[in-house]
């Protein structure tokens, strides 16, 4: 019993040096995945087919795969090309997080569109009305008022989004990544104590995800208070 | 292209294991859903918070850390039941189909929970009251009333769930199911050609999505005609 | 002496439809300057539309309107300089729950008539004055009676400066004890000499206020006059039925 306690300690710290590693590929993926879901958004909305048609088809295209067959496609696939292994983007795809990051942030960024079109789409028609009345052109309408209310009605559901890109890092371990998944295994190879260390790293993973969900409330809370009377 | 010659054969047989786990899986994450918001739902207590941690741990948890927890630890769990009966056997393996199909229907089973009891509770209360005071019994309420309006509101959440289900399939692949990605990194080490064999693999999942989603847009479409008004 | 008022909205053989069904039919409407012009009817007579269609929020299918001059079609610039001085007051008031009533009053000067921080808020503070609530400023929609918010909507629409106001339904979504507050600030603007263009079920408002009077029935004008010939001597059969709905509550 003692034995496993102090395997389970020693492999909680071990998987916890590795959570650097995880908010890495969470935080920039992150960034990335909503500058290009802001692209895709107003390629989306857009009055030009074929933009939209652009962005309906990227959408459906990285919804409608498993996260783990687009990381292989980068990891394992693209070296396939020459013209990739001679272009800059090289030092970046060669490594297990490198590709980690496209892979994740060009997901995330497939769902995240879709979240802000349904938050534009909730943002009440009058008020858009109202703006054009006034003499409001069509881009100030939506910067300065569309934008701001639908960012507010998106942010429960790219709470969940969030949440899913944590889960995601951890499928970076099946490419070399050494986050706290990827330690995990290692250690699990190496005890053959399986329930121990994944039950300790699911826990780790349980409470990060309860500390985001606390986070991303307050953001609400903050953001909703002009509903507040 | 011609390198994918000679496994068409094998892309085949092994989108055929993706369907088989689909609809297992399939099966028991309604079960689970089900089982979970009914005891969500509940005025049992116990219920209650057995049900909120089980959506708690499989919403928390990286899909890939369930389905390993779940072949290695039942692995070793049957192992080591096994051993007090005959002391000579060294392992018992769990096929990964199944330790597979199990934690991806726990998994999207939590999600489900979640939806189905949403879709209960916004049945209306004036429809169940009328339907009782008719004199139907709670079961009869519950099959002729509650679960028809409730499937109406779940149906579209319900058709993301199936497509988390399609697509986390592709994690068995890690416990050694030979799926689709399985026979790609097999055909890679003898063609050389890794991208072709894994845009296949995405092709093929693309493919069941796009089903997926059909067939979710024909059932709305039916389950939503008596909400159609004719002029 | 007589002054001649020129039109400042000409309306000519507008036709509106929605897919099939034909909401405006054949609509003519002068409005001079400093007309007060009140559009009463049964719902779904078109009335909503036709205001609508004056500054654009709706667009018409075939006739002219033309608004001091300009004429109204797809040309972006044209709709803009006339919506700069066409204001509109919304039945749900639609102010910006985001910002603050001053915001409100201050985006679209900023924004459309490029004035500066200071100059707009100068403006925004005076008309809020105007319509009786100056301490409310930074408080935001939300906390502000309904009345008072379509004061406020009423106040950012002057802050533009307009040439006519348009009202679609001041008053419908308003408590009865909280019209008269908004319907005073409306005879206030109307005493002012503010060309305006009333829809409204308020027939009191109608009577005391309106040069004119124009009775609309599915997607036509039947009739119009000073209150005293619609109210006193109605010619048209459904104008009569209508009158006898609305007065006899």
């Amino acid at each position: 019993m003692t034995e496993s306690i102090s395997l389970i300690s020693g492999s909680v710290f071990s998987m916890l040096s590795g959570i650097g590693v995880t908010f890495q590929l969470i935080f920039i993926s992150a960034i990335l995945g909503m500058i290009l879901a802001v692209i895709l958004l107003l390629m989306r909305i857009s009055n030009k087919w074929y933009l939209n048609y652009l962005a309906q088809l990227y959408i459906y295209i990285f919804r409608g795969t498993p996260i783990l067959v687009q990381l292989f496609i980068i990891y394992y696939g693209l070296p396939q090309f020459e013209f990739v292994r001679e272009s800059f983007l090289w030092p970046v795809l060669r490594d297990g997080f490198g590709c980690a990051v496209v892979a994740l942030f060009l997901n995330s960024a497939a769902y995240t569109t879709e979240i802000l079109r349904g938050g534009v789409l909730s943002v009440d028609k009058g008020l858009v009305e109202a703006a054009s009345a006034l003499g409001l052109s069509k881009r100030q309408s939506f910067i300065h008022i569309t934008a701001p209310i639908a960012i507010r009605l998106s942010l429960p559901a790219y709470s969940n989004e969030f949440i899913s890109l944590l889960k995601s890092t951890a499928l970076a371990s099946t490419i070399t990544v050494v986050d706290m998944t990827g330690i995990g295994r290692t250690i699990v190879s190496e005890t053959f104590a399986p329930y121990e260390i994944y039950i300790s790293l699911a826990l780790i993973y349980i409470v990060l995800t309860f500390i985001i969900q606390k986070i991303f409330g307050s953001l609400e809370s903050i953001l909703s208070r002009y509903t507040k009377k | 292209m011609e390198a994918l010659s000679g496994w068409w054969d094998d892309y085949f047989w092994a989108s055929i294991v993706v369907l088989k786990i689909f609809l297992t899986s399939l099966i028991f994450m309604v079960l689970f859903g089900l089982v979970g918001a009914t005891a969500k739902l509940s005025n049992n207590v116990v219920a209650n918070k057995l049900a909120s941690i089980y959506t708690v741990v499989f919403r928390g948890t990286p899909e890939i850390l369930v389905v390993l927890l779940l072949y290695f630890g039942s692995a070793l769990a049957l192992t080591t039941i096994a051993q007090v009966f005959d002391p000579s056997i060294r392992f018992i393996d769990i096929p990964p189909f199944w330790a597979g199909t199990f934690a991806i229907s726990f998994i999207v089973g939590s999600y489900a929970t979640e939806t189905f009891r949403g879709a209960f509770l916004s049945v209306s209360q004036g429809n169940i009251e009328a339907a009782r005071a008719l004199g139907l019994t709670r079961f009869q309420t519950l099959l002729h009333v509650q679960i028809p309006e409730m499937w109406r509101v779940a149906l579209p959440p319900f058709g993301n769930h199936m497509l988390s289900l399609v697509k986390d399939t592709s994690l068995i692949s890690i416990i050694g199911l030979n799926e689709t990605l399985y026979i790609a990194k097999q055909a890679t080490s003898v063609t050389g050609k890794p991208f072709t064999m894994y845009i296949v693999v995405g092709a093929i999942y693309l493919g069941f999505s796009t089903v997926i989603t059909l067939v979710v847009m024909l059932l709305e479409k039916y389950a939503n005609q008596h909400l159609k008004v004719e002029k | 002496m007589s002054l001649i008022k020129s039109p400042i909205i000409q309306i000519q053989n507008i036709d509106k439809y929605f897919n099939d069904f034909h909401a405006l039919k054949n609509i003519n409407l002068e409005v001079s300057e400093g007309e007060k012009i009140v559009i009463c009817g049964p719902s779904g007579s078109g009335k909503s539309t036709l205001i609508r269609c004056i500054n654009r929020l709706e667009v018409h299918n075939s006739g002219t309107i033309k608004i001091k001059g300009i004429e109204l079609t797809d040309n972006h610039a044209d709709i803009n300089a006339i919506r700069r001085e066409v204001g509109m007051v919304f039945q749900s008031f639609n102010l910006f729950p985001h910002k603050t009533i001053l915001e409100n009053l201050m985006l679209a000067q900023r924004l459309v008539r490029k004035k500066s921080k200071e100059e707009a808020k100068k403006t925004a503070m005076y008309f809020l004055e105007r319509v009786r609530i100056p301490d409310q400023a930074d408080k935001y929609p939300i906390q502000l009676s309904g009345g008072q918010q379509q004061r406020v909507a009423i106040a950012r629409a002057l802050c533009m400066n307009p040439e006519v106001i348009l009202f679609d339904e001041p008053t419908s979504a308003l408590d009865p004890e909280m019209i008269n507050e908004v319907l005073e600030v409306m005879e206030d603007l109307a005493k002012e000499g503010m060309t305006m263009i009333c829809v409204t079920h308020e027939m009191g408002f109608a009577r005391s206020v309106a040069d004119r009077i124009v009775f609309m029935d599915r997607g036509e004008i039947i009739e119009q006059g000073t209150p005293d010939e619609i109210f006193e001597t109605p010619k048209n059969e459904r104008l009569k039925e209508f009158m006898n709905q609305i007065l006899s509550h």
